[in-house]
């Protein structure tokens, strides 16, 4: 094995990946920072790139990218209130709530911080027991993976806010644009209006951009001065008082990191949907439940936490497995096969080396996040002093790129103005936007899992819960139903018997 | 823009509605069971029923404040300022492929940007450069083909 760890540290010494660390790790950040912009779309981009590069540097491209692009998806969110990637959104209200408190420092500091710790955590689950917390998913059978996402969708509408109702109502929105497209039972096409582009369904990206890019240009349309409020960012200041914040909320780390490389290691859940999940669990054991949303830290460090870790788990499921942890997973796999690499438990054997490169690119590129997420956000702060009437339509510009990008279709321009126009038109009438993009992401992996479990169980609802790890995930589901009503519930026990 | 929770409550209700409607021909699996319309009908009608409750909910807390701001709205410089938006991006998808985009580009950002009272010159040198920069990192950088249109680079 040391030979191994000695070689792959060999490869990555020379001066060529020391260049790829380098320009993908601006690269991430770039695309993080920039709203619209998201690491699937960056990762996807890279892959005409990665055709002339070796295996491993074109691993560590991905790596590096993704880790940092993540990361950087915190800096709008913090500023502006657009999530510079999906992964970001859970947090965005908290950042920049507390931003307008003008403790923006404070919240780019713990982003770049617990991204590095996040992601180290996740790193060395990965490297230490990745085989056995993958065969721990795989035992996983169509129940299991319901009401995994049963719960994901539970936690959305519960930590949506202030009301539950209309956060149910964008969730099945988002549920129902996930249905749009060949159905997996029999491939018959949904709600396409014989459109061929909504064949393969309602595409997460351009959608997001709309909900989230285009629906908040829209609603700066109404500030008389058109200007953000002044907040300069010290970039120096971002690590005062982080140690202590961060010491406060330690346990939170610990628990959100496993919440992350968990969810991670989960085929089909991303960062974004761990960061959801963290945030879920950290309102649940929250003493101050209430200043969530509100500019609470405390979401930032566990869901900042989550979604770095994940990022590594994600990595599990591809490398041992061949099963994508995510959509950059996805690709990933499809660059090893283009390289002539099969994923799977044989490239331990055969290339072990290589293996050994990507555990220890994670630790270098989460390393070298504290430093470039500094420089990052020292160069960021001054976008918060172009004027509003000038960044808003340039945002616009990035937006309409950024959503041309992923298939170079300007059907998906025209899907992005649209779901500008829903979010625009939710979030004045109340109706959260960010569930909508949880239905769209978890919709088909209730729905394919739901069908596969109704079909091989011949439509017996009880055999959901006869798995003893279906039935605790069952039971966690509906406790996250009851949760607001348990206090009520147990005051009304309290009074009878008094 | 808000509209009054009953109004909102009565679309959802429709669009529950109308996913199930829209269902109604959708093939069965063997043996008749629920295929590709069960998890759609599922959705419609929670959507429906919570739609319900949200447009209860607005009838017992009406805010007649909401019809007014209806009949202001030409004068709602947001909202004028919101359509511009809209309307660029509408006719950038329509005009991009023909003229190209460093034209289209340019020309979207400047309207917007004198649209929100950017000095002429000022919103005419940023739009310029800015779509500029956005067609180096894309179509140069990045390898996105953005249209040429009557540009030839």
């Amino acid at each position: 094995m040391i030979d191994h760890i000695w070689a792959a540290l060999v490869m990555l010494a020379s001066w060529k990946l020391m260049l790829t660390i380098t320009i993908c790790s601006v690269y991430g950040l770039f695309v993080g920072a920039v709203p619209g912009l998201t690491a699937t779309m960056a990762a996807a981009l890279l892959v005409p790139f990665t055709f002339f590069m070796d295996p491993l540097p074109a691993l560590v491209a991905i790596v590096t990218m993704e880790a940092m692009a993540i990361f950087a998806g915190d800096i709008p969110a913090a500023l502006v209130r657009i999530p510079g990637t999906p992964s970001s959104a859970a947090y965005t209200d908290d950042s920049y709530e507390l931003t307008k408190q003008g403790k923006a420092e404070l919240v780019l500091g713990v982003d770049v911080v617990t991204s590095a710790i996040g992601g180290l955590m996740g790193a060395v689950v990965l490297m230490t027991s990745a085989p056995l917390l993958a065969e721990v998913a795989l035992t996983f059978t169509s129940f299991e993976y319901f009401w995994l996402a049963a719960l994901g969708l539970s936690a959305t509408v519960m930590i949506a806010s202030t009301d539950p109702l209309k956060a149910g109502l964008a969730l099945l929105v988002g549920l129902f644009f996930s249905t749009v497209g060949l159905d997996i039972t029999l491939g018959y096409p949904r709600f396409t209006f014989g459109s061929i582009e909504l064949l393969n369904g309602v595409d997460f990206i351009p959608a997001m951009i709309g909900l989230f890019g285009v629906s908040e240009i829209l609603r700066n349309m109404g500030s008389s001065h058109l200007q953000y409020p002044i907040t300069s960012v010290k970039a120096e200041s971002i690590f005062k008082g982080v140690a202590k914040t961060l010491w406060k909320y330690k346990t939170n780390m610990v628990r959100s990191g496993a919440i992350g490389t968990f969810i991670g290691i989960l085929p089909g859940a991303g960062a974004d949907i761990a960061a959801w999940i963290a945030y879920a669990a950290s309102k649940r054991f929250s003493k101050e439940p209430e200043l969530y949303g509100k500019g609470a830290i405390e979401p930032i460090v566990d869901a900042g936490t989550a979604n770095n870790a994940c990022l590594a788990g994600d990595w599990v499921p591809a490398l041992v497995f061949g099963i994508p942890g995510d959509s950059i997973t996805a690709i990933v796999i499809g660059v090893l096969f283009m390289k002539g690499l099969r994923p799977g438990p044989m490239i331990f054997e055969q290339q072990p080396e290589l293996v050994y490169a990507v555990y220890f690119s994670f630790i270098i590129a989460n390393i070298l996040m504290v430093p470039f997420g500094y420089l990052a956000i020292k160069v960021s702060g001054t976008m918060l002093k172009v004027p509003r009437n000038i960044l808003m339509p340039a945002i616009l510009m990035f937006c309409i790129v950024g959503s041309f990008a992923i298939n170079n279709s300007f059907f998906d321009v025209g899907l992005m103005l649209a779901m500008g126009i829903l979010g625009y038109f939710f979030e004045n009438n109340g109706i959260p936007v960010a569930p909508i993009v949880l239905g769209m992401v978890l919709g088909p992996i209730v729905e394919q899992n739901f069908m596969v479990s109704m079909i091989k169980s011949d439509w017996d609802l009880f055999q959901f819960f006869t798995r003893p790890t279906a039935a605790i995930l069952a039971g966690l589901t509906i406790l996250t139903w009851l949760a607001p009503f348990i206090p009520t519930i147990l005051r009304r026990f309290r009074s009878a018997a008094a | 823009m808000k509209i009054s929770d009953t109004v909102v409550g009565a679309g959802f209700v429709a669009a529950g509605a109308l996913i199930i409607a829209g269902t109604l021909n959708y093939p069965s699996l063997d043996g008749g069971a629920p295929g590709p319309s069960l998890f759609p009908r599922i959705l419609g009608a929670l959507m429906a029923a919570f739609g319900g409750l949200v447009g209860a909910k607005g009838l017992r807390n009406r805010d007649t404040t909401e019809d007014v701001e209806w009949l202001l709205l030409h004068k709602n410089t947001a909202f004028i300022n919101a359509m511009f938006v809209l309307g660029g991006v509408a006719a950038y998808i329509l005009l991009v492929e023909r003229v190209g985009f460093l034209l289209v580009g340019a020309l979207l950002l400047f309207v917007i940007m004198w649209r929100l009272k950017v000095p002429t010159l000022k919103a005419a040198v940023v739009a310029v450069v800015f779509t500029g920069i956005v067609h180096f990192l894309f179509a140069k950088i990045m390898r996105v083909p953005l249209p040429l249109g009557i540009l030839w680079w």
